[in-house]
């Protein structure tokens, strides 16, 4: 049986990041009533004329300059023309030759190894709005349209051919992702639609130079669907040419309920898009200080964020790793640090409470980090608590249960509820005494060397003080007193 | 009729009432319009009633054309009204904004009398394009005035209207400004903003002027100019007076003019050569130079601006697609039936004809040899241009090569060479009227100047507008 080898490229759009559309001065708020952010210009009135927005220029070479791209100063906007209702000139502008970025790259981490992909293009181009067929559950036997996203900008981000898994189309998509979102150019959320990805896919005998048939994925909509759209297209083709069949290039639609692609059309189908340099624009002509100013503002990116955190607060690679993965989980990790007593104590517990109780309290109830109920400041009391002995690492779990149910202040539920730690060795040796009395069992289990048995003396004392007894303490009082 | 520039001066010390004005061109419009038919609209109760706050002026403020009447070509965007561009397809259009041409007229004081016939989306030289009505040249009601502004050149030339705006992007002012015997001026490309102005091909569209005389141009002018961050490729200009120029009485005597020698290449109506060789002689009289000037490409012209006129038509015009405003068939079954039906049943021949030939040259297979070609030959025309203004400070033709000619026949393609030639290398350019041919029709001479160097045409066009010999007094009788 013939061994085949996956090439797969991506077509990754992202809407930018700026208050206003692209090319006229409406808002781009998401989940508008429809047709608010219109004017004249996005729903194409006679007469209308595009305005560039200068701060989607600025985003897209800020991105550019963030993966090692040529940041082209001189370039054009082009026309291209196809018949849609919800492209209201009936064509969209867009950039042919030359973008503005050209020739960039990413790092993925494939099992543990690097690999750098490289990255073709980034350009500019407007989105179409969207057309509705339903409201609520009723299907229309009409289309209505909704204007709110037409002409918003997007930049446009083409691949090299040189992804050859899912799991690497993945994870370029997740280091991407995390990079814009660390410039803030993008909010990437393939949710709200803001970043949409379409793939092509072709499979070719292991060994073999030239590349098979090229399928294009459209209608992706989360980056699991990606991962999962190419597993079966792979599969898919596999099983076509092991058959003896033949593939011929489309375009397929990935149905994620059903779990599969679906031809949408043939390359003979495929439309002319009569592209032209679009004349209401002038040709972008940047002087080297524009691109030279942008560098400045570029923010610490993922991988110098990541080294800082091993460097600077002595985390494990991974507790880094994952602090930085996002963004506003890297802030939202400094910020409580700095909220902290003692930064150089707190740096380790904080990464973990971060990592374990709050990341896992936040995707049960999917809150993204930047609105946690949990604040940077009282989860970094949370944490002094503890490293003054206030409260026990095990109590602090149901303070912190509070602390997210209700926004409340660490300190004010150990307060109400009484659960300082006992720390007072007079009252800890009165509890230890009265545990020792109540188990003989266990006391001459010890005292025959079973040194272990020592542990149901503890959870007696802690039972006792309801949790609060300084485990520490009791457990050095309880040896004393039984070694004596 | 008067000037407007005198009217304003008069209206503002009182001497005249703009309503009387007003009134006047409504009674002009009344006799004289229905048989020329240069008005597709009338808006005879807002402009008299807009012309009553003038004269009460409360605000003291003199706007630069404070009270004065003016029409407006119909494809020009004004608030609230109908803009139709004598197209079916935008027969019940209101416009929801003002052009910027329009707000400044408004801050001027510019009264607006009505809106003037034209080819549908400005495509045409005879306004037999519109949709709605064919408008006759005043100087003799069989023939046609031009296009595709031939409403406002009508209108002007009967002395409806002092002065009217027009749209240029071949020769559409200065064609009918030519054959109706009055000033018509296409500024440099960038020099007045094109936003609220329904494109017909947005690289080569400009706003203009249509006059009785320079003056007036030169003052129109300084009201709509200067810069507008709502079209992109509009100059940042600082203001200027247009009209101060204008009495350089010297101007002539260092001038040089270049007269192309493949101007001699065409077919030209016997009586324009006569004419135009009268005009030559004129400047000469005033110790103007005179220069033969070598543009080769000026061949290529109507080709060039053929495909890529009809390039940028395709896209432009792909907007009416009966989706959110404009005509929608009632017989469309599906989606592309409906675009197909709603356009094929509202456009008219000549538009269907651009933007088949548009959709054409920018196919897949065709883009190299037609677009591209085009857009390399034009280049070669802006060089061979800028190097023929190394020898001369104006470009001198007559306006056109042909004389008017009755409705439904049919011009030449290289009629109005010299004038497109403005338009594919983004040149100012204006037509002066210059004499009466034997059967009383009107003629005109034109200057193309270098780009922004419009202050300086409006003073050459204005000295030559004074040795001249028309009289620019004198009005058709209808």
């Amino acid at each position: 049986m013939t061994t085949y080898e996956t090439v797969i490229g991506l077509e990754v759009h992202m809407q930018i990041n700026t208050k206003s559309k692209v090319f006229c001065e409406c808002s781009t708020q998401f989940g508008a009533e429809p047709n608010i952010n219109t004017c004249v210009i996005c729903t194409s009135q006679p007469g209308a004329i595009p305005i560039l927005n200068k701060k989607a220029v600025e985003s897209i070479i800020k991105t550019g300059l963030a993966l090692d791209f040529t940041i082209n100063k001189k370039c054009t906007f082009a026309r291209k023309q196809y018949f849609y209702p919800d492209v209201p000139k009936n064509y969209q502008i867009t950039q042919s030759e030359p973008p503005l970025c050209s020739k960039g790259k990413l790092a993925i981490n494939i099992d543990g190894k690097n690999k750098v992909i490289n990255i073709t293009r980034i350009h500019l181009e407007e989105d179409a709005g969207k057309l509705v067929h339903e409201i609520g559950s009723r299907k229309l036997d009409y289309s209505l349209l909704d204007l709110n996203r037409a002409s918003v900008g997007l930049m446009e981000l083409v691949t090299e051919p040189e992804l050859s898994s899912p799991e690497e189309a993945f994870e370029f998509l997740t280091e991407l992702k995390s990079i814009v979102t660390y410039l803030g150019t993008s909010e990437c959320s393939m949710e709200e639609g803001k970043m949409r990805c379409d793939v092509n896919v072709s499979i070719r005998p292991l060994g073999q130079r030239e590349f098979g048939t090229r399928i294009e994925i459209k209608n992706i909509n989360s980056m699991t669907g990606v991962k999962e759209a190419i597993a079966y297209e792979v599969q898919r083709q596999k099983e076509v040419l092991g058959s003896g069949g033949k593939l011929a290039q489309e375009t397929r639609l990935w149905e994620a309920q059903e779990g599969i692609t679906k031809s949408m059309r043939s390359k003979e189908g495929a439309l002319d898009y009569r592209y032209f340099p679009e004349p209401d624009l002038v040709p972008l002509n940047l002087p080297d200080s524009f691109v030279e100013e942008l560098q400045k503002q570029l923010p610490e990116l993922p991988k110098a964020k990541k080294q800082r955190f091993v460097k600077e607060y002595f985390l494990s690679d991974y507790d880094a790793s994952y602090l930085t993965s996002n963004i506003h989980l890297a802030d939202f990790y400094e910020e409580t640090l700095n909220n902290s007593k003692d930064k150089k104590l707190s740096a380790k517990p904080l990464a973990n409470w971060i990592s374990t109780e709050l990341s896992a309290k936040l995707n049960a109830t999917k809150i993204d980090i930047s609105h946690s109920p949990v604040s940077s400041k009282s989860l970094a009391k949370l944490v002094d608590l503890i490293l003054n002995n206030t409260i026990s690492g095990k109590i602090a779990k149901t303070v912190f249960e509070d602390m997210y149910e209700k926004s409340a202040d660490p300190e004010l539920i150990v307060k109400e509820k009484g659960l300082v730690q006992i720390s007072d060795e007079s009252e800890i040796i009165k509890i230890c005494q009265e545990a020792i009395a109540e188990s003989p069992k266990a006391v001459a289990e010890f005292k025959a060397g079973k040194e272990r048995a020592v542990g149901a003396l503890v959870g007696l004392v802690m039972k006792k003080s309801k949790g609060k007894a300084n485990p520490q303490l009791v457990n050095k009082i309880l040896l004393e007193q039984l070694k004596a | 009729m008067i000037r407007a520039k005198e009217l304003r001066t008069k209206i503002c010390s009182g001497e005249v009432k703009s309503a009387d004005v007003v009134k006047e061109c409504f009674s002009c419009i009344k006799e004289t319009d229905p048989k020329v038919k240069a008005f597709l609209k009338l808006n005879e109760t807002s402009a008299l009633l807009q012309a009553q706050q003038v004269d009460k002026n409360e605000n003291k403020k003199y706007g630069l054309l404070e009270g004065v009447p003016i029409a407006i070509k119909d494809n020009i965007m004004i608030k609230d009204e109908s803009m139709t561009s004598a197209s079916k397809y935008l027969e019940h259009y209101i416009s929801p904004y003002d052009a910027t041409v329009i707000e400044k007229l408004k801050d001027a004081g510019a009264v607006f009398v009505g809106r003037t016939n034209m080819d549908e989306f400005a495509m045409g030289g005879s306004t037999e394009n519109s949709a709605y009505q064919k408008t006759a040249n005043p100087w003799n009601i069989h023939y046609i005035p031009g296009g595709s502004s031939g409403g406002s050149a009508a209108a002007v030339s009967a002395g409806m209207v002092p002065f009217a705006l027009g749209s240029d992007t071949g020769g559409s002012i200065r064609q009918p400004a030519g054959f109706c015997g009055i000033v018509g001026y296409k500024p440099s490309y960038g020099l007045i903003s094109r936003y609220g102005a329904c494109a017909l091909a947005s690289s080569f569209d400009q706003i203009g002027t249509l006059t009785k005389n320079v003056l007036d141009a030169a003052l129109l002018t300084s009201a709509i100019a200067g810069k507008d961050y709502r079209d992109p490729v509009c100059q940042p200009n600082d203001w200027i007076d247009y009209t101060s120029t204008l009495n350089d009485v010297n101007i002539l005597k260092t001038l040089k003019i270049g007269i192309p020698k493949q101007l001699f290449d065409y077919k030209t109506d016997l009586e324009i050569t006569k004419y135009f060789n009268e005009a030559v002689s004129k400047l000469k009289t005033e110790n103007v130079q005179i220069v033969e000037i070598d543009i080769p490409a000026y061949k290529y012209v109507p080709a060039l601006y053929k495909v890529i006129m009809c390039a940028e038509v395709s896209a432009n015009i792909a907007t009416f697609d009966g989706i959110r405003y404009g005509y929608r068939s009632p017989n469309g079954v599906s989606l592309n039936d409906q675009y197909s039906k709603s356009r094929s049943e509202s456009l008219g021949y000549e538009v269907k004809k651009r933007i088949l030939f548009g959709t054409y040259v920018l196919g897949a297979k065709n883009y190299h040899r037609c677009y591209h070609q085009a857009q390399k030959v034009r280049t070669l025309l802006i060089n061979q241009i800028t190097q023929a203004y190394k020898e001369c400070d104006f470009i001198f033709t007559p306006a056109t090569l042909q004389m008017p000619i009755k409705f439904r026949e049919t011009l030449s393609e290289e009629c109005d060479i010299f004038l497109t030639a403005a338009n594919l290398t983004g040149l100012c350019g204006i037509t002066v009227p210059c004499s009466f041919t034997a059967n009383g029709m009107p003629m005109g001479v034109h200057f193309m100047g270098s780009r922004f160097s419009d202050a300086k045409l409006f003073a050459v066009a204005n000295a030559f507008e004074k040795i001249s010999g028309f009289d620019i007094d004198k009005y058709p009788t209808i």
